[in-house]
Parts: structure tokens; sequence; C-alpha cells
């Protein structure tokens, strides 16, 4: 190639020779840089070079292990505890968030979350009204590439059950109660309601959800009151 | 396992390591402006007198070689342009931010980074830069209330040329180049017409 020969016209329409060996370095690299630069134009978007693969051994072994779950309790801790590296996606419809949402949750709906609203590296809790959607959404975020991603367990239902309204049993252990104390003030914190007695069947008058001290937007926010210092 | 990049957004380091790997990179930046002689006022500001482009060609060429790298680096899906962090545009603060630290290279002969590398190499002007540059964020940290509403103004997300006017990502790419092979041309060009004259001034 360098020794190849390359003729052209020069300006008065004499022909004037010249081989790529003379050229210099810079030169040679505006060529390589220039061609690069040239093929680019019918190269097509570089977006869509991008495929992602799962590795659906691993993914099936951290099912099995459970080590993708978070349950509310532990939630309910890093809320109080005001920890801020994780990033909480409620997956609800927006009207279910505006009227209730775990406090610190963003509304991302499923079909919007591949876009770039998350990123790669964080550590991003999902939750829906049950798990079906957050388990979905799980394996979408999984497939592309998203490492550090949970579910919480049960839902906004189990959310309900352990956080906001949990439940001392008529017949309950010296340990149960010991472990109610504690739920009920982390009950109190997020605005609920703790419930003695009877079965947990139906939501009594007494479980109405927190009301939202703000109107929700997508914006993360702490609802319900102020952060206490006694407590876990 | 997958390599694909940018190696920190798909989990390969934590944030500790990705320290280190920036303090390696933060070193190899350096050594190169100062091999480059930019640890030298009177190089950097005789690209203000056109008798010396050289920061114009090495920050045009970084921009190149960046640009068609991660060009054909992602559309081979070795790197996924998608993750890559563009930082978002305040179109009218960035501009004036841009025509202060302009106005501060042509005065004070040197850029933030390059104030360092002088600095590193022991020159008496860098650390006077170096400390202006940190009483300048104390300043700005301070008085940063009052300016916040026009720091915040015009915001456009994050936005690329070829997202905002529509056009190829490749023809901006070739475009970028055939800018820059005509600026390398043209500033040797301009650097000899202007070094010539700097001669016949001087004698």
């Amino acid at each position: 190639m360098g020794r190849e020969e390359i003729c052209r016209k020069g300006e008065g329409g004499t022909i004037m020779k010249f081989s790529l060996s003379s050229l210099t370095l810079n030169q040679k690299l505006a060529i390589v840089v220039g061609v690069l630069g040239f093929l680019a134009v019918f190269a097509g978007s570089p977006y869509r070079g991008f495929t992602s693969k799962i590795d659906s051994q691993e993914l099936a072994s951290i099912v099995e292990k459970e080590i993708d779950h978070i349950s509310p309790e532990e939630l309910a801790g890093w809320i109080i505890a005001g920890n801020v590296d994780y990033r909480l996606v409620d997956l609800r419809k927006e009207k279910d968030f505006a009227e209730y949402h775990i406090p610190t949750a963003e509304n991302i709906l499923l079909p919007t979350l591949g876009d770039g609203q998350l990123e790669r590296g964080e550590k991003i809790i999902l939750y829906s009204e049950g798990g079906i959607h957050s388990a979905q959404a799980w394996f979408l975020l999984k497939a592309n590439g998203y490492k550090g991603v949970y579910i919480l367990r049960g839902g906004l239902e189990e959310w309900k059950d352990k956080v906001l309204f949990p439940r001392l049993a008529d017949n309950a252990s010296p340990q149960e109660v010991a472990a109610f104390e504690k739920s009920k003030l982390v009950s109190q914190f997020f605005g609920g309601t703790p419930q003695i007695g009877g079965t947990a069947v139906a939501a009594t008058p007494t479980m109405a959800l927190p009301k939202l001290e703000a109107p929700s937007g997508t914006q993360p926010k702490i609802s319900g009151p102020k952060k206490k210092k006694e407590g876990c | 396992m997958d390599m694909n990049a940018p190696f920190f957004k798909f989990g390969l380091f934590g944030d500790d390591v990705s320290l280190i790997v920036a303090f390696i990179i933060g070193i190899g930046f350096g050594f190169f402006l100062e091999r480059a002689g930019f640890g030298s006022a009177r190089k950097l500001c005789a690209q203000f007198y056109f008798t010396d482009l050289a920061v114009f060609k090495v920050m045009f060429t970084a921009i190149i070689t960046a640009m068609v790298g991660l060009f054909w680096l992602s559309w081979a899906g070795l790197v996924d342009l998608s993750l890559v962090f563009v930082s978002p545009t305040y179109l009218i603060p960035q501009t004036v931010g841009g025509l202060i630290l302009g106005a501060g290279f042509v005065i004070g002969g040197y850029c933030p980074g390059t104030s360092c590398v002088a600095a590193a190499t022991g020159k008496l002007d860098g650390f006077v830069y170096l400390g202006g540059i940190i009483v300048g964020i104390f300043v700005f940290g301070e008085v940063f209330p009052l300016l916040s509403g026009f720091y915040e103004s015009t915001a456009m997300g994050q936005v690329t040329i070829p997202q905002y006017f529509g056009i190829p990502y490749g023809l901006v790419v070739f475009l970028v180049v055939l800018m820059a092979i005509g600026g390398f041309a043209g500033g040797s060009w301009v650097e000899k017409k202007f070094a010539a004259k700097a001669k016949e001034a001087q004698s």
C-alpha cells in the first residue's frame, strides 16, 4: 500500500506524482480519521450496536437463593436511617402512586423503565401492589445489565401488613410482644396504625393509609412524620 | 463475562476502585499535558497570538480520537453509548461560564487543568493560579444562592447535537472530522504567518 503511487492533476494541469510513504505521520493519521469519519456517515446509529445477554443460570440462582429480596422491615430501617444509596421505584399507576407511596419512592411505569432514568450501577428497589409486576421489571432490568436490582418482598401489600399496620395476635408470646413494640415505633414513624388483637382478614376503620403531605410528583420525597431520633 | 464499557456503569468495579482508576487516568492526563508543553503559560498564551496553536491541535485531536473511538466501539457493541454521561445543557449560563473561563485563560495563562500541571512541575504562576481557583470555588459556593436562578436557567436537559438537530450521528462525526482536518491545516498556515510577523516585529 505504501509503495502504491497515486496520481492527480496539479494546479497548472501538470501531472504530479507522490507516494503514501512520502506523507508525514500527521498526514497519515488525518487520512485514517478522515476515512473513519466518512464511513461513519453510512454506519447508521451507534446506539443500535449494543445488545444485552442474559446469564439464565445466574438469574435462576439469584431467584432460588432469594438474595434479590428486600424485606419491608429492612427498607423501613433504611428510610428511617436516612440512607440515600438506593432508588426506590414504585411501578404502579400514577393515580395509585398519588394516593399513597412508600416515602422516598419515585414513580416509574414499566414501559418507561429502560428510558435512562435509572443507572446500571445503582441499587434499585422495585415494588408494585403485590409482587408480579416488580418481578417482571426485575427480569427486564437484569437482562439489560442492571446489576443491583432488588424486589421489595410482597410489594405494597406486605409493606402495609408489616410496617404500616403491624398486628399483635391475641395469644402472642413475650418475644412477639417485644418485637411488636419495635414495629409500633416504626409504624408510627410512617404514619401507620399498629393493630392489637383480631385477625388480619379485612381492613378496619383504623387502617386508613397515611396521607401524603404534598402533591405527588416523580421526585423522591419523604412523606409522613419527621424523622425521630429515638426508636430503631 | 461480558466486557462491555463503560466498566463502572456495568459494575465491573465499585466506587472505591473507581477513585483509583480516576487517579491513574488523571496522572496520565497530566503527564501528557506536560509533555505537550502545556505546563508553560507562554506556550498556552501563544495560541491567542496565533503564533503556536498546539493547544488547539492537541485538544481537537483528543476530541476527534474520543469521538471516533466511541462511535466505532459503540457501533461494534463494545460500549453502550446511552450510558456515557452527557452533562446537561444550560445554554446561557454555560456560554457565560465559557467566556469567563476564556477570559481567565487569557489573563492567567492557564486553564484549570494546565494550572495543576504547572504547579506540579513547580511553576510559581501555576501555584498562584491554583490558589485563585480555590478562592474562586469558595466565593462561588458562598454566593451560589444569589446565582442559582441564573445558573439553572435555559435548561435543555441532556442533549446532543444529533438529537437536537435531528441529523444522523455519523454525519456529525464526519463533519467534526472535516472541521478538525481543516482546522489543523488552517492552523498550521496561520501559525507560520503570525510567527513570521512576530519575528519581524522583534527584529
